[in-house]
């Protein structure tokens, strides 16, 4: 029954996490591409409430979409709240500022040449584009990478937007959290150590994975 | 009656954020298909601006272009289809990370053009600028000048109507650069190909081009900007000359007068230590001290000797080491009277100038 327990916390943290990376990833690249291929007014201002959102604490974030997603609010409606598609939404925003912050340095280090090149060879302007993400491949993986990890390590949202419902939105983290709450501390330990195990095989996989078909 | 790749018609380019009004002011040009034409200027002359231009990646803020009788920039992906087929080759080209043959393939993949025919067309090329059997090696291991030859068979690759080139030798051994230079002229002469090229380099420019347009400060001039001087003749009968400096007098053979401009090739100009011998005494003997020292092609430097007279002598690396040339040394420059090229000729005297 334990393990049955801890497998399924397992899933959900991958599966709300994993998702949430997707998510943040396919809004988050576009814009730091767009962000790094064009000069305009108020760049600046963009470039600084992204490195400030970064910094946001988990509970904030958390406790802005519990009053979103509260019965009483303005998205109540949808009944989201306490649901791992909560906890996903939450980790959306959580880690969207991370993955657009490093994905941006990323595209800026790319060298300016490899978009004009593409764009001397005939490719058209979204082809170009492919070709600096190509260019960046490495960095914007660890980019991605780095925004999973933040959302698996997190329990704010996932306390807040999940509840921590036991077989429904009880993940490793707050998992380790309700452990520790018992005095079970050697239990929240050894869950957060197979966390990062989980964590370093999926790094690992994919880098090699990546570097192979290189 | 020939056709006409690129007509240019009051063009006017400014950089973005610059204060200058235009960085480049073209009133009209017209480059004939099929023929071969060098921009010849110093750095920020417009040289690359124009070719950007030209290679549709840049466009004006006022004038018109049309490429083969098109307005490029009308709309409907015209702009696009225009772009694949001028195909430029930047100064300092840039390799994307892969292979020698990921990197010809690239256009080809950009244009649909069917796999089966990639490695037929890569070959090729590749072995135009003599670098076959490298399809997998991967860029990083590559030299400098194999890098350069690689994005050269890049754009070769594609097979371009117009064929645009920013300082195409740059980086490679001169013995290769004069065979590069055959291989350009022969695409140009076999396949029609309209071949357009910037360069420092006026030899270059005049061995290869059937025109050659020269631009200072993003405009066209009528003469090339180096060891260019001007001044009222004067003449003994047997040969003449100009004083463009009081005391400084450039001597040419022939019986001329009136306001000549005449210009050296950088080439034809040889360096020597003061007191050589070798030198000799005149005329055509001028004192000054190397103040700039700048490299052009792989084996080559372009030295600027700054005396009464400021002279450009482009220089083997050789050369420049055994004479132990250095920036404010004292040299001797020296040219025949036959170097001098008159460029330019007006009956009415003149105030006399250099540049």
């Amino acid at each position: 029954m334990i393990v049955h327990d801890l497998l399924l916390a397992l899933w959900i943290s991958l599966k709300t996490s994993g998702l949430a990376a997707l998510i943040a990833s396919l809004i988050a690249v576009p814009a730091a591409l767009s962000l790094a291929s064009t000069e305009f007014r108020g760049k600046r201002a963009v470039l600084l409430v992204i490195q400030t959102w970064m910094a946001a604490p988990t509970v904030v974030i958390g406790l802005l979409f519990y009053s979103l997603l509260s019965r009483s609010g303005p998205l109540g409606g949808f009944g989201l709240l306490y649901t791992q598609a909560a906890m996903t939404i939450g980790q959306v925003f959580l880690i969207l500022p991370l993955i657009v912050g490093f994905s941006y340095t990323a595209l800026r280090q790319v060298d300016r040449r490899a978009r004009l090149t593409a764009l001397t060879l005939g490719a058209s302007r979204r082809q170009a584009g492919w070709v600096v993400l190509r260019e960046a491949r490495f960095a914007l993986l660890v980019a991605v990478l780095a925004g999973f990890a933040r959302a698996v390590s997190e329990v704010g949202i996932a306390m807040m937007l999940g509840g921590n419902i036991r077989y429904a939105t009880r993940n490793i983290t707050t998992s380790i959290a309700l452990e520790t709450a018992k005095g079970e501390f050697a239990n929240g330990v050894a869950l957060g150590v197979i966390l990062l195990a989980i964590t370093l095989g999926i790094n690992a996989l994919v880098q090699v994975g990546l570097r192979s078909r290189d | 009656m020939s056709e006409t790749a690129y007509a240019l018609d009051g063009i006017r380019y400014a950089y973005p954020g610059s204060s200058a009004p235009f960085c480049l002011e073209i009133d009209s040009l017209k480059i004939g298909a099929g023929g071969m034409l060098a921009f010849v200027g110093p750095n920020g002359s417009g040289k690359t601006t124009l070719l950007m231009i030209l290679a549709l990646l840049a466009r004006p803020a006022g004038g018109r272009l049309k490429f083969f009788g098109e307005d490029p920039w009308s709309g409907d992906g015209r702009a696009l289809r225009a772009r694949r087929s001028a195909v430029l080759l930047t100064h300092h080209p840039y390799l994307f990370k892969g292979t020698v043959f990921d990197n010809v393939a690239f256009g080809l993949k950009v244009r649909g053009i069917s796999e089966a025919d990639w490695p037929a067309r890569i070959g090729s090329t590749l072995s135009l600028v003599e670098l076959s059997g490298t399809e997998k090696t991967a860029v990083s291991w590559l030299s400098a000048g194999q890098a350069q030859r690689v994005a050269l068979a890049r754009a070769l690759a594609l097979e371009p109507r117009v064929l645009l080139l920013d300082e195409p030798t740059a980086n490679i051994e001169s013995g290769l650069a004069l065979r590069i230079e055959s291989v350009l002229q022969e695409i140009c002469r076999t396949s029609g190909t309209t071949v357009v090229f910037s360069t420092h380099n006026f030899s270059q420019a005049s061995r290869m081009a059937d025109e050659i347009l020269y631009l200072s400060d993003g405009r066209r001039v009528p003469f090339s900007h180096e060891n260019c001087f001007s001044g009222t003749a004067r003449t003994d009968g047997r040969q003449s000359w100009i004083e463009p400096r009081p005391g400084h007098r450039i001597v040419f053979p022939g019986s001329r007068t009136g306001h000549i401009t005449c210009v050296i090739n950088p080439e034809d100009i040889r360096l020597f230590s003061p007191g050589d011998p070798a030198a000799g005494e005149g005329p055509n003997v001028f004192e000054g001290r190397v103040t700039r020292l700048e490299m052009t092609e792989a084996d080559k430097a372009l030295v600027r000797i700054s005396g009464g007279l400021t002279f450009r002598a482009s220089v083997p690396l050789s050369e420049i080491e055994a004479k132990a040339l250095s920036l404010s040394r004292h040299v001797l420059v020296k040219y025949e009277a036959e170097a001098v090229k008159i460029i330019g000729a007006e009956s009415g005297p003149r105030e006399n100038a250099h540049d």
